[in-house]
């Protein structure tokens, strides 16, 4: 059996300080460790961890692109992962199995010499012993990541409902939030958006914003008129099965035809 | 924008904001137990007075004033409950229900007539008792009917009046709530852990290293916190001490990701002394650094700026960060931040949120409009 070469090192940090400062503490608790590579996110740790194989690599959780947790699972078994963290209420939990380790930042160096010893007694049981089974685990704790992210990493849970209606205003492109948005009516190629601070038109038909935004809220009631429940003031039965429905503090006067009266029949 | 204002219900409730004289349906008419008893009422009253008078005996005479009380009732409910566009040349609703009370007294009364002398005209007309008790019925019942009908209405639009200065004592008490619930959120939830540790994180590496940045990074941290601790009993908040907090925020996270972040704040200085609720701006700052920045690898800029123009005070935060889904839910900030404007400014003050490039979707600009 070969000399077994001096381990090498894998940190991963957006934030440069906090790198440098763990690849300082590193070479004074364990000279033979070679920090081979500095990663600013989770896409370069991936690119870094393919080129170089190290042995041991640190991944902060919280980066940009690709996360720790997501970074992790890219690399699996082929390493001796530590996560470095400020987010300790999940990550305590999640590594109390002692498979990998975990720094809650800011750490000292006492606590960093703990894991050096950890990764020591790891990398000296030769052959490795059989890594357990990381991958639930590492859904679990990407699960509540995205959990804990989820304004950040809006889009990436499935099909939601509309919250911010796009339309251009005079040279910008405004965001509306749903919560303002009083009623929505087609006006041949456009629809136009009024809401409490204004009315603007916007290129989604009448028909994709009834399946986009939440049914619970909105309600069209004619073939192309959609009203934000909230704002409704009263339903005023007219003739021939239709009615007018009025609104809050608005003085337009919407119609509600034939085939939508339903909706406001069990009220 | 209540749960309950969700039910929408065609009884009276009229719309908000309408003018007392407005034109909407009307609050109180409405076929119901009242108008029904006042009708009843005093065709009950007439048949007394009318009985030692007439030769007819009261039953008759009852049968006939309560006939004729309905049809009043009946052309008075119905104009009052007419759409809009049925009334005749846009005439106002209390014309048309004056119109029609005063067309069915007379034409009620010659009805009740009629059918008494089993319809023939002849017999009513050849017959000067009766047209002389036509006359008297029919007069009495177009003054009282009328006095009833503008009585009514006058109700009507006492009613409309205290419904609407209820509403709009509501409408108020919502915004107040929502302005204390926005500060009470705000006292609570004041310094993040995560950033307060992360910056003493990078602060203690800059010491550790003997950097002489370690100084001033140290002394951002503690305007910083000073600025962000609660404070309730405190002079007017200005919109100067804000700057300070947000430029010593943008500091600290230049510090963290000096690589990804850089940023400009440029106000126009006849702005500082104006008057402004703290961590306002810096909620704005703090959503762009978090959710426009950060998330980008490459990171972005981020601009503050304000101006002082004839109609308005403008303010804005600008990045040049990865933008917004449009299914992204809005968080508690800008909720909060609206309510908090509203009630340091009053309705007039706006927060407008746009993309800085349309396509492809990027970065936000969050602007709140003061208007002067």
């Amino acid at each position: 059996m070969p000399k077994p070469a001096p381990p090498r090192a894998l940190i991963a940090d957006d934030e440069p300080l906090l790198r440098e400062r763990l690849a300082g503490h590193l070479a004074r608790l364990w000279p033979e460790l070679q920090v081979v590579a500095q990663a600013r996110n989770g896409r370069e740790a991936l690119a870094l961890f393919d080129e170089f194989t190290p042995e041991v690599v640190f991944l902060d959780v919280h980066m940009p692109g690709i996360n720790g947790v997501e970074a992790a699972r890219g690399i699996g078994a082929r390493a001796a992962i530590v996560f470095v963290t400020a987010f300790e209420q999940y990550a305590v939990q999640a590594f109390e199995q002692g498979a990998v380790d975990y720094l809650v930042k800011p750490f000292d160096e006492p606590r960093l010499a703990a894991t050096v010893q950890r990764l020591r007694e790891r990398l000296a049981a030769v052959p490795a012993p059989a890594s357990p089974d990381l991958a639930p685990l590492l859904d679990r704790l990407a699960e509540r990541l995205a959990g804990q992210l989820g304004a950040a990493a809006g889009a990436a849970q499935g099909p939601r409902h509309l919250q911010w209606i796009r339309a251009s205003v005079g040279a910008s492109v405004r965001l509306i939030p749903v919560d303002e948005v009083v009623f929505l009516r087609s006006d041949e190629k456009y629809t136009l958006v009024v809401w409490a601070g204004g009315e603007a038109l916007i290129r989604k038909t009448i028909r994709e914003l009834a399946d986009e935004l939440d049914p619970a809220r909105f309600v069209q009631i004619h073939r192309s008129v959609i009203v934000a429940l909230p704002f409704v003031a009263q339903v005023v039965r007219g003739a021939n099965e239709t009615a007018d429905v009025h609104l809050r503090g608005r003085p337009e006067v919407l119609p509600v035809s034939r085939s939508f009266v339903h909706q406001f029949r069990q009220m | 924008m209540t749960k309950d204002e969700r039910t929408a219900s065609d009884s009276a409730r009229p719309p908000a904001g309408e003018a007392p004289t407005g034109q909407g349906p009307p609050v109180l008419a409405s076929l119901n137990a009242g108008s029904l008893g006042v009708a009843i009422g005093f065709a009950v009253a007439a048949a007394v007075m009318f009985t030692p008078f007439f030769a007819p005996p009261f039953l008759v005479l009852l049968g006939r004033s309560l006939f004729l009380a309905m049809v009043l009732l009946l052309a008075f409910v119905g104009v009052q409950r007419l759409p809009e566009r049925f009334l005749p040349f846009g005439m106002p609703r209390w014309l048309a229900t004056v119109l029609a009370v005063g067309i069915a007294a007379p034409l009620g009364t010659f009805v009740v007539y009629l059918l008494s002398v089993g319809g023939s005209v002849s017999a009513f007309v050849g017959n000067p008792a009766r047209m002389t008790g036509f006359f008297i019925i029919a007069g009495t019942a177009l003054v009282l009917g009328l006095v009833i009908t503008l009585t009514a209405q006058l109700r009507e639009r006492e009613a409309r009046a205290r419904s609407q200065a209820l509403e709009f004592e509501l409408e108020r008490s919502r915004l107040e709530k929502q302005a204390v619930d926005a500060r009470l959120a705000l006292l609570q939830a004041q310094v993040e852990p995560h950033f307060l540790f992360n910056t003493l994180a990078n602060v203690q590496a800059l010491v550790e290293s003997n950097s002489p940045r370690a100084a001033p990074v140290l002394a951002s941290l503690i305007a910083y916190l000073r600025a962000a601790m609660p404070r309730l009993h405190e002079g007017e908040p200005v919109l100067a001490t804000e700057l300070a907090l947000v430029r010593a925020y943008l500091e600290l996270m230049q510090m963290r990701m000096p690589d990804r972040l850089r940023f400009e704040i440029a106000v126009d200085p006849a702005l500082e002394r104006l008057r402004f609720p703290p961590m306002a701006l810096l909620t704005l700052v703090e959503n762009a650094v978090r959710h426009g920045i950060d998330p980008a690898e490459d990171g972005g800029r981020i601009e503050v700026g304000g101006v002082r123009e004839a109609g308005a005070d403008r303010l804005w935060v600008a990045d040049s960060g990865v933008g917004m889904a449009a299914t992204a839910e809005p968080g508690t900030g800008l909720a909060n931040l609206r309510a908090r404007l509203a009630g340091f400014y009053g309705p007039g003050a706006e927060l407008r949120l746009a993309e800085q490039s349309a396509s492809p979707p990027h970065g936000l600009r969050a602007e709140i409009v003061l208007p002067r």
